[in-house]
């Protein structure tokens, strides 16, 4: 059945919990790209037929018409699941500088392809050019502040010499530190830190 | 930020309601709200950003005086929390806007829209069409047939752009409106008509009220 892989593809994507990634489908993706290409050759040849038997494009109305008509819905409805699956997951791609940052872990990277991948680069690139020239991060800040100082446990060892606010702290794996909000953010978003709450 | 409470100042309750709502915190919330609620973009605030990150920026010299005068803790705490406050309320604010670039760019860049966004957000919004361009011209366009590869159609034969998102101004608002603005016409036919009451809460169609949140006669909650 016509346009059946493409939206395999596309409930693939769907399955996936909101803002998660799985693997891009390149097997599939290829193969609905060579469907398009047959529906192509299929309408191209029918419309010659069209034309051989001498009959006017624009008002026949026989089988080789309908035949091509279905052949060109055909490659646009795959071209549509094609452009949904690349869009949406370019926008779950732009969602994760906003929650994870401009570095991405490993497992998310293996999940891209080459071209999302640059197209995060160049994302995060724009993004930040607009915050330098604006001179304030954007990315901090999610939740509404209720406290400017929050209890932090480290999950990991940073260095036992970052200074914040011109105090030295000493950030050893399961330490626990009382921090500015907006100092202890960037290290919660990297994994870092938890914010110990009650 | 906050004025001192209205008997303190010897000025009758209206006027101190009026005061309030003039100062460039409400202005700013109320900007914030507008944004976050509405489905397209609204025109960016730039003298109001730009006054409310001067006061930001004063705010932050006074609270890092504080300590060196010797400030009770808790002055300087209450300080830190009302500056928090406004910078998340401007960072939100910003943020809901680039969201909506994020989403709608190509559908902004061909329409009026435009002209509402502020220079570093255009600049910011070429960048996000041109990489997205460049994306899906790699990893779908370039390899369908021609005649089928434009970003904005879905193939030759149609006669407008049909490819580009859009937001659904047709969507639901709460909307309040400060003044009384009378009978308003919802729809084209003129078959609906609204009293908007002064501080009456109303859910209307975000796409029949638009002139009015526009206008600055309504806003959004």
């Amino acid at each position: 059945m016509y346009g059946r892989r493409a939206s395999q593809l596309l409930k693939e994507l769907s399955s996936n919990e909101k803002s998660q990634l799985t693997a891009f489908n390149t097997d599939m993706f290829g193969e609905v790209l060579k469907e398009c290409n047959t529906h192509h050759l299929e309408l191209q040849s029918l419309m010659r037929k069209i034309q051989e038997e001498g009959l006017d494009m624009q008002t026949t109305r026989n089988a080789d018409h309908f035949g091509a008509v279905i052949h060109h819905l055909s490659l646009m409805r795959n071209k549509r699941c094609l452009m949904a699956y690349a869009y949406n997951r370019a926008e779950v791609i732009q969602s994760l500088r906003w929650m994870v940052g401009p570095v991405l872990p490993q497992e998310i990277q293996a999940k891209l392809n080459q071209s999302e991948k640059e197209y995060f680069k160049n994302h995060s690139a724009a993004l930040e050019a607009y915050m330098s020239e604006l001179d304030l991060d954007l990315t901090v800040d999610m939740v509404p502040p209720k406290d400017p100082y929050i209890r932090v446990r480290l999950l990991d060892d940073i260095g036992d010499d970052v200074v914040l606010d011109d105090q030295t702290h000493n950030f050893v794996r399961h330490s626990i530190h009382l921090l500015k909000r907006t100092d202890a953010e960037q290290y919660i978003s990297q994994g870092l830190m938890e914010e110990l709450s009650g | 930020m906050e004025l001192g409470s209205e008997e303190g100042l010897g000025i009758s309750s209206e006027d101190y309601d009026s005061l309030i709502a003039t100062t460039d915190v409400e202005l700013l919330k109320r900007a914030w709200r507008n944004e976050k609620a509405s489905p397209e973009i609204l025109q960016f605030q730039t003298s109001l950003v730009q006054r409310s990150r001067e006061q930001i920026q004063l705010m932050e010299d006074t609270v890092e005086e504080f300590p060196k005068n010797c400030t009770d803790p808790l002055t300087v705490s209450l300080y830190q929390m009302d500056l928090d406050r406004m910078l998340f309320v401007l960072r939100s604010y910003l943020r809901t806007r680039l969201q909506k670039i994020e989403k709608y760019f190509i559908h902004i860049s061909k329409s009026d829209l435009w002209n509402r966004l502020s220079d570093q957000e255009q600049k910011f919004a070429k960048k996000c069409t041109d990489y997205m361009e460049k994306h899906l011209q790699r990893s779908v366009l370039s390899h369908l047939p021609y005649g089928y590869q434009s970003i904005l159609r879905q193939s030759i034969s149609s006669e407008e752009d049909d490819m580009v998102p859009e937001p659904r101004l047709d969507t639901f608002v709460f909307c309040k409106s400060k003044g009384s603005v009378g009978a308003f016409q919802l729809d084209d036919s003129g078959d609906e008509i609204v009293d908007l009451v002064a501080d009456d809460l109303y859910v209307l169609r975000y796409k029949s009220i638009k002139s009015l949140v526009e206008s600055g006669q309504i806003d959004l909650v």
